[in-house]
């Protein structure tokens, strides 16, 4: 890492921080029946899509937003917010995709082009609130796979849509879900068809770009009986004054013998060491592992957004299913996060791990929160949870709030967790070596988080460490 | 000579691996009988599918015992009739005390036999006597059972509890794994004064080691799943030449 | 009265409908605050609340009769100290309290103190034992009462609570205000068996630890009926808390503990051991929480919870919970819940042992760890009798005598 970036990173600089001019084709702020009608005027959607969104809405005025999450922030005006945002040429192919956009990708380190290309990964790119291009459609369409946006699905595959949308994450689940539920804008929709084992990574990358928009994605994943899907879901923002809204929805439904491993990896702009800017992340993912013998793993790097608030799930109804989540937190500058899982094992002989790992530096707050319920009839349930905090710095916090709830006999639930400093032994051990400070504090740490990076996808897990590493940048000392 | 325990036809698996794969086998009264074969071949297995082990699923055979067959018994049935497995490695048991623990099985012996139950003090005396025999220190009598004891304690622990329970069959999982040669010429003393012409001993063992010290009578060759050949003590010294590859077939 | 009315009122009204003194204007306003619990409060999130503060209780009088002063036992009979007992060091007397933990985060400690007009104070100024016993009688009431006990400074203390009588569909709210001064010990001892058709019992408590101070808590719950334990605790500088607590719950009740041990002073440990043992139906509760505040570096921190469902149906909620502001400490948390260890029921078996017998002994064994906590053997083995007692009379099993002469202790005990 070289001294400037380090040094602007000590100064709060977020290097992903800039911004692209494109034309908006933006709603005023604010939240009304009209505003939702227009959104779905402009995605072209069914009446019955329609419909939905406003009974969607209408629950949402009825909810309160949570208050239990152990993260603190200015009220949300959710009148000021924009709605929808969306640049006003639709491109037909990557050619016409803005340069500037393209670009864009590069800075992020995605070079949409042709690192992933050949990498055999298709991408469905998301800037701010329209799907802009999907590549690799025509491929996947030779397996009878679907991938493409939510606004695609819906007006082409409203059958799988209808059956499938919001059963997972029903519209009222939570006040965050009830919003995206009314003003998703876009998203992705998948599904891989009976026995098909999906040829090839699947990604999207979402991106925050116009200002004060919230970004309310909805992402759809359905693996039918024996079939199995990773899926990569990386983000970004530019850098903003004023805190920017997000809440996303994942729903992942896994059939008979089928396997979903769905990877994140989050470095939206954090916000300043005041904790001003930075992206609010209230997001709800769950997972239902349907058929017996289902799989689900969620594998998360959380290193941005100033505030986190997301519990990636899994319901584990199919007898020996099998549920994952394997998370590493990082909070840095001023940054709260309040991220766990639930397992929630129904099926007979379910198994669930859970390996949190949080770092906490500077004034950063980070929370796991987590639930394990084992139910009366599932015989044989299995939980292992670990769930360790590494506090760098005096001044951050490091919590840590399983919920264990077991109703079976034959069932076992075993939760452990540690919360430590970087050992001064370990330092200078390495140092007594000849590795400088910074380095073999990197080292530590990205040991610590081993267990969790091995789960991602190769290319991730070496973004994630570059990613993790400029984080932590100018936090240790 | 009669036999005191005869194996017929054995399959049996561990989850879903199949281990044992019709094996055939007879324990002859008043003697040893060493079980040797390279690892994997199924030697454990078979020491617990003997005492009625969860782990060990017998789906085909018999094992027949004093008349009848055992398979379905419950393992503290198999017990009390006189079957005693000396383990691996015995599981610790933090809280159960010891002495405790194992006047409580000696009393179930006992009672099962129709011999009075042995009051504190008697079986203390006993007790203390052979854990002294044995070189064992005398606070392990006091001590949670196997909880934070050695693996030449453990060892020893179990040869205790063999001689208090004065077992029928006695079966030695490679009991001189881990021991040192003070411990193992303990232990082997303690086995080699259990002999008495009427009960039989399986010794199962990977090593040949321990037959320096408990002299077999026969020798089986155990591999993948089958006793592939039986011979006398004289085997030991081929099977240290040649190794366990020369015996492929029945 | 109904308690939860008493949430439509501030803190000035609060004092008013309890006639409280305005001393404790601390407590009113922590509770117009804080509210009465109900069933959406976390703290409560596993415990049936909503029945006790929804009733219209009749509360019971504390008489103030001038107590007996004989014997080493405290005896406090529904609320009303009857006899203060002549323990060499001791003085307990009825006093207006006002020492009220104003950052405590239960609602009903804080009802409990404007409710109590005057705490029983007892104040330990040389080393002594002692015990106290809790008499509940009177029926279908709510008897609220507070007890306070001042460690001097350099004073070591064993305290042993002790409970009688059945006061059937009683609601007690009561607990400690406990002060343990600096270097300065206290032991305190609590073994309660809870029958069926007993009273519900709700002690909501607070311990100070000043510096280089020690406290030892075992708790032991031994019940057939609902109630909860909730504790709060604050460690000054290099205090310690040792706290153990052992649960055998049984006959569909809900019982459990709520804590919350606070380190505030540098160097302070704590260590915080439990063990739930449920039988059909039960529910055993385990919500801890350890908080390092900012100023606590070089703390230690351990805690770990261990249940066993004996039954298809019963059920542990476990809730360990690490808070953590400060960077150079030593903190961690286990929790298991599951059955008996297979490898070791099979070991027991193989021996001879039938199975239900195998069972028994590995659940003494689970419960002799805590119980070997308590180092006056005389108590440690009145407990393990009492546990042995609980566990197998409900079980109608003959006692397989883990101790000699457990039927002696027994026998002296009830007589």
């Amino acid at each position: 890492m070289a001294q400037e970036e380090v040094n602007k990173a000590i100064a709060g600089e977020y290097n992903l921080g800039f911004e692209i001019d494109i034309e908006q084709d933006t709603v005023p702020p604010g939240l009304n029946e009209d505003v939702i009608k227009f959104i779905s005027a402009k995605k072209d959607e069914p009446e019955w899509m329609l419909e939905l969104r406003l009974k969607a809405y209408h629950k949402w005025l009825e909810m309160e937003e949570p208050t239990w999450g152990k993260v603190e922030y200015e009220p949300i005006d959710y009148q000021s917010i924009s709605y929808f945002s969306a640049p006003k040429k639709a491109p037909e192919s990557l050619d016409e995709v803005d340069p500037k956009i393209l670009e864009a990708y590069e800075k992020l380190g995605i070079p949409l082009e042709e690192q992933k290309q050949l990498q055999g990964i298709a991408v469905d790119a998301v800037v701010d609130s329209v799907s802009v291009k999907t590549t690799y459609t025509e491929e996947l369409k030779k397996h009878g796979i679907i991938f493409c946006s939510i606004s695609e699905a819906i007006r082409d595959y409203p059958e799988l849509i209808k059956k499938y949308m919001y059963s997972v994450v029903p519209m009222t689940d939570n006040f965050f879900a009830a919003l995206n539920s009314a003003v998703f804008t876009d998203g992705t929709f998948v599904y891989i068809p009976k026995g098909v084992r999906c040829p090839m990574e699947l990604s999207t990358y979402f991106r925050i770009n116009a200002m004060n928009t919230g970004q309310f994605e909805r992402t759809l994943i359905v693996a039918d009986e024996g079939s199995y899907v990773s899926y990569n879901e990386g983000c970004s923002a530019p850098m903003r004054d004023d805190n920017q809204l997000h809440a996303a929805v994942v729903e992942l439904i896994a059939m008979k013998d089928a396997e979903i491993k769905y990877s994140t990896i989050q470095n939206w702009y954090p916000g300043d060491e005041e904790g001003k800017g930075g992206i609010y992340n209230f997001v709800t993912k769950r997972g239902i592992c349907e058929g017996e013998n289902s799989k689900i793993s969620w594998t998360q790097v959380e290193t941005g957004s100033s505030i986190t608030w997301k519990y990636p799930s899994c319901i584990l109804k199919g007898d020996n299913s099998v549920g994952e989540f394997y998370s590493v937190a990082v909070t840095t500058l001023a940054q709260q996060a309040d991220t766990g899982t639930k397992m929630i094992h129904l099926g007979k002989n379910t198994s669930s791990t859970i390996i949190s790992k949080g770092i906490s530096a500077m004034k950063g707050q980070n929370t796991y929160r987590g639930l394990v319920k084992i139910g009366a009839n599932a015989d044989g349930a299995r939980n292992y949870s670990e769930c360790d905090s590494l506090l760098i710095g005096s001044e951050c916090g490091a919590h840590t709030f399983p919920y264990l709830e077991s109703k079976d006999n034959i069932g076992q639930v075993e939760h452990e967790a540690t919360t430590t400093k970087i050992s001064d032994e370990q330092l200078f051990y390495l140092r007594q070596r000849g590795i400088n400070e910074e380095d073999a504090v990197s080292m530590i740490v990205h040991g610590f988080c081993k267990e969790v990076f091995s789960q991602l996808p190769m290319e991730y897990a070496v973004e994630a460490r570059a990613l993790l590493e400029l984080t932590l940048e100018g936090s240790v000392g | 000579m009669s036999k005191v325990l005869e194996i017929k036809e054995l399959k049996a698996k561990i989850g879903d691996k199949n281990i044992l794969k019709g094996l055939n086998l007879a324990l002859e009264e008043g003697k040893v009988h060493a079980i040797m074969g390279p690892n994997g071949a199924g030697k454990s297995t078979l020491s617990k599918a003997i005492v009625g082990h969860y782990n060990v699923e017998v789906t085909d055979g018999e094992i027949i015992y004093n008349g009848k067959n055992i398979v379905e018994e419950e393992p503290e049935e198999r017990a009390l009739d006189g079957i005693f497995l000396s383990f691996q490695n015995p599981v610790e048991v933090p809280g159960v005390n010891n002495a405790y623990f194992l006047r409580t099985a000696v009393n179930a012996r006992r009672k099962h036999l129709g011999l009075p139950e042995l009051n504190a003090a008697e079986f203390l005396r006993e007790m203390k006597a052979l854990v002294s025999e044995l070189g064992m220190k005398p606070e392990l009598i006091n001590r949670s059972l196997n909880e934070g004891f050695s693996g030449g304690e453990k060892k020893r622990n179990e040869i205790l509890q063999m001689m208090m329970l004065e077992p029928n069959v006695v079966i030695l999982d490679e009991i001189d794994s881990g021991l040192d040669i003070d411990a193992l010429r303990a232990v082997s003393e303690g086995i080699n004064k259990m002999k008495d012409g009427k009960r039989s001993f399986l010794v199962i063992t990977h090593y040949s080691r321990i037959l320096d010290y408990i002299k077999p009578d026969y020798i089986h060759v155990l591999k993948d799943g089958q006793i592939v050949h039986t011979g006398g003590p004289e085997l030991v010294e081929q099977l240290e030449e040649e190794g366990y590859s020369s015996f492929e077939e029945k | 009265m109904k308690l939860d009315i008493l949430n439509a009122l501030d803190s000035d009204s609060l004092l008013k409908e309890l006639k409280s003194s305005s001393s404790k204007s601390v407590a009113a306003s922590a509770l117009a605050k804080l509210k009465v619990p109900n069933k959406k409060t976390e703290k409560y999130r596993y415990f049936d609340i909503e029945p006790l503060v929804t009733k219209d209780w009749q509360v019971a009088d504390i008489a103030e009769a001038e107590p007996r002063s004989e014997g080493k036992k405290i005896v406090i009979q529904d609320g009303a100290l009857v006899n203060s007992g002549d323990i060499e060091g001791l003085s307990v007397e009825l006093a207006e309290f006002s020492d009220i933990d104003s950052e405590h985060f239960d609602g009903l400690y804080f009802l409990s103190h404007l409710m109590a007009k005057k705490a029983i104070v007892i104040r330990c100024s040389k080393d002594s034992s002692f015990e106290i016993e809790h008499i509940f009688s009177k029926e279908e009431s709510l008897i609220n009462y507070r007890v306070v006990i001042l460690v001097d400074a350099n004073t070591h203390v064993q305290a042993y609570e002790s409970f009688s009588g059945d006061a059937k569909e009683s609601f007690v709210l009561s607990g400690y205000d406990i002060f343990v001064s600096r270097d300065a010990s206290l032991k305190f001892i609590k073994s309660h068996t809870l029958k069926q058709t007993q009273y519900t019992p709700i002690f909501t408590s607070r311990y100070k630890v000043d510096s280089n101070a020690n406290l030892k808590l075992s708790s032991f719950d031994f019940s057939f009926a609902n109630g909860l334990n909730i504790i709060r605790v604050e460690l000054k500088e290099s205090a310690n808390i040792d706290a153990s607590h052992l649960l055998y719950v049984s006959n569909s009740a809900k019982y459990g503990i709520v804590s919350e041990i606070v380190h505030e002073g540098k160097s302070s440990t704590s260590s915080q051991k439990a063990k739930s043992i449920l039988d059909s139906g039960a529910r055993g509760i385990f919500d801890a929480l350890i908080r390092v505040q900012h100023s606590a570096k070089w703390t230690k921190a351990h805690q770990n919870s261990k249940a066993i469902l004996l039954e298809s149906g019963a059920y542990m909620a476990s809730k360990p919970q690490l808070e953590i502001y400060i960077d150079d400490l030593e903190a961690s948390h286990g929790s298991t819940t599951g059955q008996l260890d297979e490898q070791q029921l099979f070991y027991l078996r193989s021996r001879g042992i039938k199975e239900s017998d195998a069972r028994k002994m590995l659940i003494l064994a689970f419960a002799h760890e805590i119980v070997a906590t308590v180092d006056d053997e005389y108590l440690a083995n009145k407990i393990y009798a009492e546990f042995e007692r609980a566990y197998y009379g409900n079980y109608e099993l003959d006692c397989i005598k883990t101790c000699d002469g457990c039927e002696e202790l027994v026998l002296k005990d009830e007589q």
